[in-house]
């Protein structure tokens, strides 16, 4: 059964005096996640990418198309799937004035928990995203890091299905971010909640995801587990060569040769076919008197894949 | 023993929620636990803030006071005296609860949260009934304090119309406050920021046209008619009756009764409708940003 899926959604803005200046952020796009996967929402700024989020999280209203959330409309169903989903963004934000355990108890009260069980379960929360310490304190007063734990404990209050997180690692330190990689791992992983996640960070979509779209001009241009992406996307692989001394010209030229990067002695040679490629170019760097000191292939990054879809 | 290198267990994630839990128990639990929520933001905020403290002791204390001290100036009967204290009480009782029922939507506006409200299972009934609960708390300690000055400094009798009248009277007060505070936020909702300043100002342009400190009769043609659309007009009539002024309308509290829950209906519905717009319009998520 699919947790997400959306049809031809299309949504402009428009600005300006009666509405005259009009910015298309999707234009039919499409895609299914089926239950308990984490799905990956990749593209450049302006892509759509929170659009699409934002209209499946019920906070937009699409101008065209429709999608579902565990097989509720996300329109004319709202209400029952805002009971079952929840969203975390790098950039939340809570009433300033209120302490960590007062914005997860309102937050909470308004998914209709209340007495023991919600207090049990602030509490837990609490713990769960390491905000004891900082339980008396006021929201404008936590770090950036305090706060985003903080928008994911209150995305995990009603103990949602669907998950969306926007950017949820968004300016935060690496160890902190492991550790928000690590609980939305264990989320899926004891839970099965589906989990979709934007981000700018590949490494992160290629650690966590099952399934990656990349979305451009408000179009999903392409949807696949991140290994089948980068071999479908047919950018090559790269055989990275430390070389003594340097690489001479006439490199690129050589059949099979994508591209060529060089830093120092160190090179990146993408080709189309490694396993083709490797002997020939070692023969001919043999032949120019280059003494090859360490070789290895590698698949392409997450982030080739990225860089060749946003062309 | 563990070793020094050993890494601490990761904690627990919260027990899943069953089928009841996840909608909120029973239907009645749920409606209630929603509504305390804003209700119970409202009274942390105002037992945080300084400025909550000044909107219910200053500002009415020194309205009593100015009026108070104005009409010892003009020397008037102490009936005339009640008159214009009896509008400086309902401006200031207003004033209070609407500005508890705008807050609801204020607070997530300068806090830029508003998605977040937004993206749980709520309703309108939520948020305003909340809110406007603490309001009308509110709004009694405000009365309550204008009538010790009042009777302390002018001798004025805030309860010389009898209980009922003053139960009345400030209930038709409570309603105009919800009506003008979701009105508010429908406007917050429409045009965003720029229609904040409308939470001060529409309740004293409603007071205007209420007879405040007048009789409406004495209003142009014109005003009267806007006058007479207004609740708190006959809830002000009826109260003033009790000062021994005559009425200047057929059952003016059946009459303010029934314009309330009108209005209070089509501010519900219109607040609705402003909710959907923001959805359309995208409104909802440049208020978070």
């Amino acid at each position: 059964m699919l947790a997400v899926e959306a049809h031809d959604l299309a949504k402009t803005f428009h600005s300006g005096w009666l509405g005259r200046r009009h910015t298309t952020a999707l234009q039919g796009a499409s895609l299914a996640v089926p239950r308990g996967a984490i799905f990956g929402l990749l593209g450049p700024n302006g892509a759509g990418k929170t659009t699409l989020l934002s209209i499946l999280a019920t906070l937009l209203l699409p101008d065209r198309g429709y999608a579902r959330i565990l097989g509720l409309d996300v329109v004319t169903d709202a209400m029952a799937v805002r009971q079952r989903l929840n969203m975390a963004s790098g950039n939340a934000s809570f009433v300033w004035s209120l302490r960590p355990a007062e914005v997860l108890t309102f937050y909470g009260r308004l998914y209709g928990l209340g007495g023991r069980a919600l207090a049990l379960r602030v509490d837990a929360l609490i713990d769960l995203c390491e905000l004891r310490e900082h339980r008396r304190t006021e929201y404008n007063e936590l770090s950036t890091g305090l706060k985003q734990r903080l928008a994911l404990a209150k995305a995990l209050l009603n103990d949602p299905e669907v998950l969306f997180l926007d950017e949820p690692t968004l300016g935060l330190d690496p160890d902190v971010s492991i550790r928000l990689r690590e609980q939305v791992a264990r989320l899926r992983r004891e839970r099965g909640t589906t989990i979709i996640l934007t981000t700018h960070y590949m490494r992160e979509a290629d650690l966590l995801c099952d399934e990656i779209a990349f979305i451009k001009g408000g179009r999903i241009l392409a949807q696949a587990p991140p290994d089948v992406l980068k071999r479908q996307i047919r950018i090559g692989e790269v055989i990275a060569l430390r070389l003594d001394p340097a690489a001479p010209a006439g490199l690129a030229e050589l059949p099979g040769v994508l591209e060529v990067r060089l830093r120092g002695p160190e090179l990146d040679c993408t080709v189309d076919v490694a396993e083709k490629r490797l002997p020939e170019l070692l023969r001919w760097l043999h032949d120019q008197g280059v003494v090859i000191r360490d070789c290895q292939v590698r698949e392409p990054e997450l982030e080739e894949v990225f860089v060749e879809l946003a062309r | 023993m563990s070793s020094p290198a050993e890494v601490a267990p990761p904690l627990p994630l919260p027990p899943p929620l069953d089928e009841i839990e996840r909608g909120g128990g029973t239907w009645l639990h749920a409606e209630v636990v929603k509504t305390w929520a804003f209700a119970h933001r409202n009274i942390i905020m105002a037992r945080r803030n300084v400025f909550f403290v000044f909107e219910l002791t200053f500002w009415p204390g020194v309205a009593m006071l100015s009026h108070g001290l104005l009409t010892r100036f003009l020397d008037l009967t102490p009936q005339m005296t009640a008159f214009i204290l009896v509008g400086t009480v309902a401006l200031s009782a207003v004033q209070v609860c609407q500005l508890d029922v705008a807050y609801a939507v204020l607070f997530d506006i300068w806090s830029k949260s508003m998605k977040h409200q937004f993206l749980t299972p709520i309703g309108i009934r939520h948020l305003a009934v909340g809110a406007w609960v603490v309001g009308v708390g509110r709004g009694i300690i405000v009365w309550g304090l204008m009538a010790v000055i009042g009777t302390w400094a002018f001798a004025f009798d805030f309860l010389g119309a009898g209980v009922a009248s003053v139960a009345v009277f400030l209930l038709g007060c409570f309603l105009t406050s919800l009506m003008v505070g979701l009105l508010v936020c429908t406007l917050v909702l429409l045009f965003g920021t720029r229609a904040e300043s409308s939470a001060w100002a529409s309740v004293n342009l409603i007071m205007m046209f209420a007879g405040i400190y007048y009789p409406v009769s004495i209003l142009p043609a014109w005003a009267a008619t806007v006058s007479a659309a207004i609740p708190l007009t006959y809830f002000l009539d009826a109260f003033r009756v009790g000062y021994g002024f005559p009425s200047q309308f057929g059952y003016p509290i059946l009459t303010g009764l029934a314009l309330s829950v009108v209005y209070v209906a089509l501010a519900h519905w219109a607040l609705a409708a402003a909710i959907t717009r923001a959805r359309r319009t995208g409104l909802l998520l440049k208020l978070s940003e």
